[in-house]
């Protein structure tokens, strides 16, 4: 498979702060990634980077073998959807699409009217008195109908409502099936877009902590729950990532596939195997890796699970 | 090049800005500037009346630039829209608006010589000293000052945009100085009156090239500066 984008040795420095830290990945071609890590871990940066809009310190981006900067036959290849992104003040979202038919070479029309109508959007509205969430579905509509061969979603889904949201996926996912092409999606809402997603890049303090298949990542952990002392006993000399408890009850989080011969002893002993969820074992992989400084967010697991990536 | 014409109509999105604005500013300071000549003749006063009303839309084309960047050029990067065809885009939309209102006041002025001043010996556009080179003359000037006062604003906002409004600030405080310095050696060489005749030789077809020159010098180093700017 080809890679549409390689990016070696990528660095980002601003005044005091290293948002981007010699990060190297690949992107493939027709795949749907997701771009995941926590506020200012550097998701935006690289996105940025990788359209053009921003430049790097230090390193090497290629889309599609070629620098994107200033590169228009590479960049209307590409669309970047912003959280934040700006319009023209006058403009109405009529304005903004009719703008981005004029950019990107294969625009569909019937899409965005669809998507219009699905996400109720006002098309009578200035887009600077629109709410947030129809602000977002501008965005979401723009990202859907340019039909870019690399589609950048940066929290496409800000103030959207779950239905939105749903829409949002499902005409993602329809119109990948029917146009493949390469999706990076960067969102908070991990297991919302796990399905969606077949790659999972984790992003944390400017450095690439995770690029593997989302399948992949879900078998890497389990739950073990049961009997504080045979939880101890079965993950003793195992990598745990984390722990909870509960009198008598804990649930340890461990690295790594259980084996056919682990899971019989874990009948055995009276122990349950839950599922790691996408979202839980990044927060734990986050945590994990942001070391005894992070010790102070996982004293409060609860809260973790809900704050920890937002 | 399609690209680049593509920014023009995302420009023009702004119609506000561009269209609408700048027509009622002229509009409004047209028909105040009449108002007054009105009164002025009603009252006996048959000398000739002359305004400067008509460079009040081009005040207003600092502005323009200004909100060319600030609004736009987001929204520009949105679009995978290089730098450079953004710039172009721009300018040539300035270039565009710029002739509009330079040919409104070329028209106006016209009708105001062949009415002998709307009949009342009144003068809005037709100010004898821009209409000195002819009708010509009148349009380069004009379509000239707006496109410098667009790029001002837009070499401004470039700057603001990419090295924030400290550095913005300490710029124009810097040309400011420069201004006092240069009238400082001027009055220490007596040459005031040199100056002024200088000026006064120009006529507005030199002054109107020199306004040209400057207003290309802006423009390129607004490009140096927007080249490595960050929407």
């Amino acid at each position: 498979m080809s890679h549409v984008i390689e990016v070696t040795d990528l660095t980002k420095r601003y005044r005091d702060t290293l948002a981007v830290d010699r990060v190297s990945f690949t992107i493939e071609q027709d795949t749907i990634y997701g771009l995941l890590g926590r506020n200012g871990a550097g998701k935006t940066t690289v996105m940025s980077i990788l359209t053009a809009q921003n430049f790097a310190t230090s390193g090497d981006v290629r889309i599609f073998g070629q620098h994107p900067y200033e590169n228009a036959r590479v960049l209307q290849r590409m669309c970047f959807v912003r959280e934040s992104q700006k319009y023209p003040d006058d403009a109405l979202p009529k304005h903004a699409f009719g703008t981005a038919r004029l950019f990107f070479p294969n625009w569909d029309q019937a899409l965005a009217e669809q998507l219009i109508d699905d996400l109720q959007l006002p098309m009578k509205r200035r887009i600077k008195k629109l709410s947030r969430g129809q602000l977002s579905a501008v965005g979401v509509i723009i990202g859907l109908a340019s039909r870019a061969e690399i589609t950048f979603f940066d929290e496409p889904y800000l103030g959207l409502d779950a239905v939105a949201r749903q829409i949002f996926y499902d005409r993602l996912l329809e119109d990948y099936t029917a146009r493949p092409r390469t999706v990076i999606l960067s969102s908070h809402l991990i297991d919302e877009v796990s399905n969606l997603i077949e790659k999972v890049l984790v992003i944390d303090r400017g450095r690439i902590i995770m690029d593997e298949d989302t399948d992949a990542v879900r078998d890497r952990a389990a739950n073990i729950v049961g009997d504080a002392s045979a939880v101890d006993a079965f993950v003793a000399g195992r990598e745990v990532i984390h722990r909870e408890s509960l009198g008598h009850v804990a649930s340890v989080t461990v690295l790594g596939a259980l084996t056919a011969s682990d899971r019989e002893r874990l009948a055995a002993m009276g122990l349950d195997v839950a599922p790691v969820s996408l979202q839980q074992l990044i927060v734990r992989t986050t945590q994990h890796a942001a070391g005894v400084s992070g010790s102070a967010a996982a004293e409060d697991p609860s809260a973790t699970d809900e704050g920890a990536l937002r | 090049m399609n690209r680049t014409l593509s920014v023009v109509r995302m420009q023009l999105i702004n119609k506000q800005t561009y269209i609408w604005i700048p027509l009622l500013i002229l509009g409004g300071a047209f028909a105040l500037t009449l108002a007054i000549y009105a009164i002025l003749a009603s009252s006996g006063v048959d000398g000739p009346k002359y305004g400067g009303g008509a460079q009040a839309p081009l005040w207003y084309f600092l502005v323009v630039g200004i909100q060319a960047l600030t609004l736009t050029f987001p929204f520009s990067q949105a679009m995978s829209v290089t730098r450079r065809e953004f710039y172009l885009g721009t300018l040539l939309t300035a270039v565009l608006t710029s002739a509009i209102l330079a040919g409104i006041a070329v028209v106006g002025g016209l009708v105001e010589i062949a009415t002998d001043g709307w009949g009342m010996n009144g003068w809005f556009f037709g100010l004898p000293w821009i209409w000195a080179s002819g009708a010509g003359g009148a349009f380069l000037f004009n379509f000239v000052v707006a496109m410098l006062f667009f790029v001002v604003g837009f070499w401004a906002a470039t700057i603001y945009k990419r090295f924030g409004g400290t550095w913005l600030t300490v710029v124009l405080v810097g040309v400011g100085a420069l201004f006092v310095l240069g009238m400082w050696v001027v009055g220490r060489l007596d040459a005031w009156g040199a100056l002024f005749e200088w000026f006064a030789v120009q006529g507005v077809l030199g002054l109107s090239m020199w306004g040209l020159v400057l207003g290309a010098v802006l423009a390129a180093s607004a490009f140096l500066t927007l080249r490595r700017a960050v929407p």
